[in-house]
């Protein structure tokens, strides 16, 4: 079920530069929403930007029927969206999109996220906290940002019990390097793991490859701008192979998650 | 007052002129939850070919000021996978079903209507000879007039479906092709297709789509599409369906006064899936104050006396 909404704003605050929380009215999805799924938002009511711009659910509160995203300014669409008051009535539509496939039984988590990629990671790790499955000590949460400034919600994830590395490209906190360095590092090959990653398009490529290369079980949910957001336009497509069968799927109907085995991305 | 909003092409009554536009609403299926489609005077589907297309590699869109570009390349499912697939639910629907159908060669062309002729539940066809995007979508035929008229004639002759012919806006003189098609035999033409356009990204140092170029739509490409209409209008005398950058029921309602009778609602799906729904309420609303009692009226009725 998806649904075209009239939801108002909440609340709106910059967490860290550039980098803004907004929560929405929405029993609709914050009832229907999970994690992977994303809602498509029409930013500006001028012809330019004109089209919808499709954010990750980074939360939901089903009680109080209200949903939550992250977002950075990058553009003109979300610096419109940036500088939105509460109070403001936004046209939305969602759930759309799949959702995050479970751990089986017995597997670990390994959640890989860069930068503003936590959004759907941390709908994900809630999700798993809160049914008590996985278990918090099989639960890896890997974070990457270029700098300091950039690591979202931190001092949280650290206090929850799970394990909470972190990487920056400059090395002001955690690890130097990129956070795939350490999930090559984490990751043990002869583990049974499933991984969970959202971030930049290299990443994802990366995590694409070597999925491959070493049989990962690696979930990757995938971003792009989306025309309609509902498989209509196809428009947002990522080229995938399946048993030797090479297709375009579409990242809005089809993803936003895949099988990082199967997609195929531009590494440039 | 009610207000009549239908209007014929042929046999064919439309309960009201709003249509989606090809491209933009899939098969029908991916908005149906976000509007009801009995509301809408008809719906053309994406294009569909002969054989299956995988269409082109990504980027297929890229937004610029006012509209967007794509190159989507035809990506379709191949008529048999339609006919058995798609087909089925869209004839569930109090509205008019129109198929796209493009084709690199005339016998392509002949051979998809063939196919669709044994189907049931299609109104029908809109005869794409305009895609900018593959050589395989005809812009070759819609580009040159000896070539519109041989494959109108043709497809016109094995057609059960009465045809509407979809012309590219990228030519020299777009009423020479409207003309030859009307000669040959169509029963309405549409237009515009999308203006070939293309968007770079500098950092890169690259073209942003694919293909290189694209196709562009939206409200930027209203004012062209418009002129268009009103100088394809004054030269045919078979129904014109105006399409271009249509956004509001204003937009729509400019495309009838400058010769359209029916529209097509494109990029503004994507914008507001309920824009269609919108328009065809707002043409309403209008008729009423202005006490029109039916919107065919209004058809070509622009006042183009000159001002003293």
């Amino acid at each position: 079920m998806i649904k075209q909404i009239s939801s108002s704003i909440l609340r709106i605050e910059e967490i860290t530069e550039k980098v803004f929380k907004l929560t929405l009215s929405s029993s609709f999805i914050a009832k229907n929403g999970k994690p992977g799924n994303f809602i498509h938002i029409k930013v500006s009511e001028t012809t330019t930007p004109l089209l919808r711009r499709a954010f990750s659910l980074h939360k939901t509160n089903p009680r109080k029927g209200e949903i939550e995203i992250l977002f950075k300014v990058v553009g003109l669409g979300t610096r419109i969206l940036s500088e939105k008051r509460k109070g403001e009535v936004l046209d939305l539509i969602g759930p759309l999109g799949n959702s995050f496939s479970p751990p089986s039984r017995n597997q670990k988590v390994m959640m890989v996220a860069g930068g503003m990629g936590l959004a759907p990671l941390r709908f994900l790790l809630n999700e798993f906290l809160k049914n008590k499955n996985p278990k918090k000590d099989n639960i890896t949460f890997l974070q990457g940002a270029k700098n300091r400034n950039e690591i979202l919600y931190s001092k949280e994830l650290s206090s929850l019990g799970i394990k909470h590395l972190i990487s920056t490209e400059d090395g002001s906190l955690g690890y130097k390097g990129m956070v795939t360095d350490l999930l090559v590092k984490e990751v043990r090959i002869k583990d049974k793991v499933k991984i969970y990653a959202c971030g930049p398009e290299g990443m994802m490529a990366f995590l694409s490859r070597i999925s491959r290369k070493a049989n990962l079980d690696c979930e990757v949910s995938l971003e792009t701008h989306m025309p309609c957001g509902v498989g209509a336009c196809a428009g947002c497509v990522v080229k995938t192979e399946n048993n030797k069968i090479v297709e375009y799927k579409k990242i809005c109907s089809d993803g936003p998650i895949f099988d990082a085995k199967e997609v195929y991305l531009d590494e440039s | 007052m009610k207000v009549d909003l239908s209007v014929s092409i042929g046999e064919i009554n439309f309960k009201n002129p709003v249509l989606v536009a090809s491209g933009t609403f899939g098969y029908g299926e991916e908005y149906s939850k976000l509007i009801n489609l009995n509301r809408l005077g008809g719906i053309v589907t994406k294009s569909i070919t002969l054989k299956p297309k995988k269409g082109h590699p990504p980027a297929r869109t890229c937004e610029t000021p006012a509209g967007m570009l794509n190159c989507i390349g035809l990506e379709n499912v191949g008529v048999d996978r339609f006919i058995r697939e798609k087909l089925p639910f869209l004839k569930k629907f109090k509205t008019k079903i129109i198929i796209n159908v493009a084709g690199s060669t005339v016998e392509e062309y002949v051979e998809v209507v063939e196919k669709l002729n044994e189907s049931q539940g299609i109104d029908m066809l809109e005869i794409n000879i305009s895609c900018p995007n593959v050589k395989e979508g005809g812009m070759i035929f819609g580009c040159d007039t000896k070539l519109a008229y041989d494959c109108v004639k043709k497809v016109k002759e094995k057609s059960k479906f009465p045809i509407m012919v979809k012309l590219s806006p990228n030519v020299r003189d777009i009423t020479e092709i409207a003309s030859a098609v009307q000669e040959a035999g169509a029963d309405a033409i549409s237009l515009i297709n999308t203006l070939v356009g293309m968007a770079i990204d500098l950092e890169k140092r690259k073209p942003i789509l694919s293909n290189v170029t694209g196709g562009l739509s939206g409200p930027a490409i209203k004012p062209v599409a418009l002129a268009m209409v009103y100088k394809v209008a004054q030269k045919v005398k078979i129904p014109i369906i105006g399409i271009g950058g249509i956004l509001d029921y204003k937009d729509a309602l400019e495309f009838i006064l400058a010769g359209a009778s029916l529209i097509q609602i494109g990029t503004a799906n994507f914008v507001d899936p309920q824009s269609s729904i919108k328009i065809i309420e707002g043409m309403e609303k209008y008729c009423q104050e202005n006490n029109i009692s039916s919107s065919k009226s209004l058809v070509g009725k622009l006042d183009t006396s000159k001002k003293e």
